[in-house]
């Protein structure tokens, strides 16, 4: 009995010692990530939505990439690149060992049958066509040689090229799905796309042939990690509850009163990114009375405390905004953040000497006519509560704001009829081009309604200035002049508030501060726990 | 059988309403689809205008209703204006997960309504009827977007039994199926207990209890197949309600579905998309009407006569 016992306790001793000495197997690398919206398609040549490239600028490489930190573009798909003098004519020379995940080589046919795609009217382009401006035609040269020919110089082009929206696709892929590619999409990038159900996840996969990453990127060799999905949480308030849950690791865009609850558990990490383009800013409406008066339109500006805004709402996660564009955003003017403190005294002044006196209800008066404005608010983004702390702020120097929130078709209706005073809106872009879309006098969302030749004319030079030094102070005239004419109220810069959970490392964002690299995540594989 | 064909017909009519109804509700909607797909991509007035014109939106409305008519009489529903995809692909797809909520949902609805409401008529005027009504009632007057988060918080992320987002199965519907079922169970359980009140004093129940009948017996025998089927028609008037509530609870659950697809259809103006899902959703709630008459009409012999 005891020779049996002992030679047990002497296999088992032996046993486990194998075990222990045995190679550890694998355990494969995957990692939950979610996104705010469920996009309505996700096919980048045709769909505009920020959500759609989170994933797929992993999925495909672009012919340039932005440095984040410089703003300056470096070589991607492209290994160099020649502006022609007139700046009409873009040469790239590609690189020549780059293949797409289906096994289609890639060159410079490919690239002019994506372009192609993107101009073809049928395609029904939502975002890239425009990306690509006064684009002509693109040609190729010799087989890792392509030249875009442009009608008019278009400074903003290598920005568009470098985004996702202008990723190259493989041929053979777009040719056989048709219709259905959006599911189906193959680029060149760190991962292959496996599934897309919509609406309801996203999965990519490592692509272990991935050698060509950009000298910007940390890793520019096959993804750290196995698997990626991606899953829609378009309720804000699931968003934390996803993350407590362990049903996924990366949260963008979680709302500013979670945030400190998420990383005070010691359990998850804030990663804060700004991003470029627009701060929220309220368009004062310059044709219609009473913002139709510079002095109420500055009286506003001064009215508000964007601090306190910044403090009850954003609970000091994002900046003050100062002007038209983001601090983050090229070609940013310092000036302007001189300009209208805080200073209800000013604003009380400056409305007294436009002739708008106190009256029985606190609020101004002008020939027996209440200082009132009205105003209409998108549902999303902060925007109603902002406005209810404005209207609180203005109510304090007299002026009565009057909003109503109203669905986004509403807005823009309201917004190029020009028939609210007040209008609150940001928008994102990471050239200095976009206040052209804002603030030129036939612009979609000139909601200032101005119309001052000498920013026309800045916006119209900026764009066709391929040299950034050109561009620079044509874009700071038109920032101090948009200030000087105060046609908006600028809010707070925007900031995209990703959580990951401790185990999740690695984890930057591009010049755009949505998009995510994804290929240098790292996960440490203990204490996660995986859905099954 | 005369029955049958007037119902089909008048099905094809309330079709016809409805997609009428989509039709000019989207286009009473300020704003048009093309400034919207295109305005924030910097698109200059020329190419909105092409677009427009592209998608038909720029015809008069009353060519583009004709149009419409023609291709739904082909059974032809078009492509996603914002997608770029065919209708009848992406219903295939959104369609399943929502029928499958809706029906768990109606489950847990009749379950939890019946139960409840033959527990208040039984026990009628004591505690147990009053907290049986006060439960149906909180459960009529919960909004999905509220008990949800809650559900959520509860049963995912403190105790961690069930799963908190996603559709991967059957464990994954059990939060979002009794959430959604509960709004609906409050009217059931009400009309349960009504019915079930009316049978209770007739006298052939005395009788079956006087005899020796066991309570279940007669429950099951006598009360129920009585008092069920008039609520069998509020139960699918219900079912109309579930697929409408889907919508919230799938945002809520992070679940794919309907719901989710017409709220951005709408928001996005995306024309096809609205009417398919109008469309589909017209003929789910028809039919199921219609099977709930019939089976009315089989269960009750009172309605045959």
């Amino acid at each position: 009995m005891r020779h049996i016992l002992h030679t047990t306790v002497c296999m088992l001793t032996l046993a486990l010692l194998l075990t222990g000495c045995a190679p550890q197997p694998m355990t494969p690398q995957r990692l939950a990530y979610g996104l705010t919206l469920a996009p309505s398609g996700i096919d980048p040549h045709i769909n505009a939505s920020s959500e759609l490239g989170i994933p797929l600028t992993s999925v495909y490489d672009t012919l340039v990439y932005q440095d984040p930190a410089s703003g300056k573009f470096v070589p991607g798909l492209a290994q160099s690149w020649k502006i022609s003098d007139d700046g009409k004519t873009y040469t790239f020379v590609l690189r020549h060992d780059v293949k797409f995940h289906d096994g289609t080589p890639f060159n410079a046919a490919a690239v002019k049958v994506n372009l192609d795609r993107i101009a073809d009217p049928a395609t029904q382009s939502q975002k890239a066509v425009f990306l690509l401006g006064p684009f002509d035609r693109a040609q190729v040269a010799d087989e890792f040689t392509v030249v875009i020919h442009l009608k008019q110089p278009f400074a903003p082009l290598l920005d568009g090229l470098s985004q996702v929206y202008l990723g190259i696709a493989s041929p053979a892929a777009l040719t056989q799905w048709g219709k259905d590619y959006q599911l189906h999409q193959v680029g060149t990038g760190p991962f292959t796309f496996k599934e897309y159900v919509p609406k309801d996840h996203l999965t990519l996969v490592r692509n272990p042939d991935y050698k060509w990453g950009p000298s910007i990127w940390e890793n520019r060799g096959p993804a750290y990690l196995d698997e990626i999905t991606f899953r829609f949480y378009e309720d804000p308030a699931t968003r934390a509850l996803a993350l407590e849950s362990g049903q996924a690791q990366v949260m963008g865009e979680v709302p500013p009163q979670d945030v400190d609850r998420l990383t005070g558990s010691g359990k998850f990490t804030l990663v804060a990114v700004p991003i470029p383009g627009q701060p929220l800013q309220m368009f004062l409406n310059t044709q219609r009375a009473p913002t139709d008066d510079l002095r109420v339109r500055q009286a506003l500006i001064y009215a508000t405390d964007r601090a306190a805004i910044v403090k009850a709402i954003f609970r000091e996660k994002s900046p003050v905004a100062f002007g038209p564009l983001t601090a983050v955003t090229v070609g940013y003017d310092l000036s302007v953040k001189s300009l209208y403190p805080f200073n209800p005294d000013k604003a009380r002044q400056l409305l007294d000497e436009a002739g708008w006196r106190a009256g029985p209800d606190g609020i101004r008066q002008k020939d027996g006519k209440r200082l009132q404005l009205d105003g209409v608010l998108m549902g999303f983004g902060f925007v109603p509560e902002t406005a209810q702390l404005v209207q609180a702020q203005w109510a304090a120097v007299g002026v009565d704001w009057k909003t109503q929130t109203v669905p986004y078709g509403t807005l823009l209706k309201a917004g190029s009829e020009g028939s609210v005073n007040v209008i609150p809106f940001f928008d994102s872009g990471s050239d200095p081009d976009i206040l052209r879309k804002f603030f030129k006098s036939d612009a979609a969302f000139n909601y200032a309604k101005v119309s001052e030749p000498a920013i026309d004319a800045a916006l119209d030079r900026a764009v066709t200035q391929t040299n950034p030094t050109d561009r620079a102070p044509l874009y700071a005239d038109v920032q101090q002049r948009v200030m000087a004419q105060a046609l908006i109220v600028p809010i707070r810069d925007y900031v995209n508030l990703n959580v990951a959970s401790k185990s999740v490392t690695g984890l930057h964002y591009d010049a755009r501060g949505w998009f995510p690299q994804l290929s240098s995540i790292k996960l440490q594989t203990s204490n996660i726990k995986w859905p099954v | 059988m005369r029955f049958l064909v007037r119902r089909l017909a008048a099905i094809v009519l309330v079709l016809w309403a409805a997609a009428t109804l989509a039709f000019f509700a989207a286009h009473l909607l300020p704003g048009d689809p093309a400034t919207q797909m295109l305005a924030r991509a910097g698109a200059s007035s020329q190419a909105i205008a092409e677009r427009r014109a592209q998608i038909g939106w720029d015809r008069p409305l009353l060519e583009q209703y004709a149009r419409f008519v023609w291709n739904l009489a082909h059974f032809d529903l078009g492509e996603s204006w914002i997608v770029g995809r065919p209708v009848t692909r992406m219903l295939a797809e959104a369609a399943p997960p929502t029928l499958e909520l809706a029906l768990a949902a109606m489950l847990v609805a009749t379950l939890v309504g019946v139960g409840l409401g033959t527990l208040a008529a039984y026990f009628r005027g004591t505690w147990l009827d009053a907290l049986g009504m006060t439960v149906a009632l909180l459960g009529i007057s919960t909004p999905v977007a509220w008990s949800g988060l809650l559900a959520l918080m509860v049963f995912s992320v403190a105790l961690g039994w069930l799963p908190a987002t996603g559709s991967d199965g059957v464990l994954y519907l059990i939060l979002p199926a009794t959430v959604l079922g509960l709004t609906s169970a409050g009217a059931i359980a009400r009309l349960t207990r009504a019915g079930l009140l009316e049978v209770l004093t007739e006298p052939y129940i005395t009788l079956a209890r006087s005899k020796g009948l066991p309570g279940w017996l007669v429950l099951t025998r006598h009360v129920w197949p009585v008092a069920l089927p008039p609520v069998l028609a509020v139960m699918a008037l219900q079912f109309g309600f579930l697929l409408g509530g889907a919508a919230v609870t799938e945002a809520v659950f992070a679940r794919q579905g309907l719901g989710r697809l017409a709220v951005e259809a709408v928001l996005s103006q995306d024309l096809p998309v609205v009417q398919g899902i109008v469309l589909l959703s017209a003929v789910v709630y028809s039919l199921v009407n219609l099977s709930a008459d019939a089976l009315h009409w089989l269960l009750d012999p009172r309605v045959r006569e």
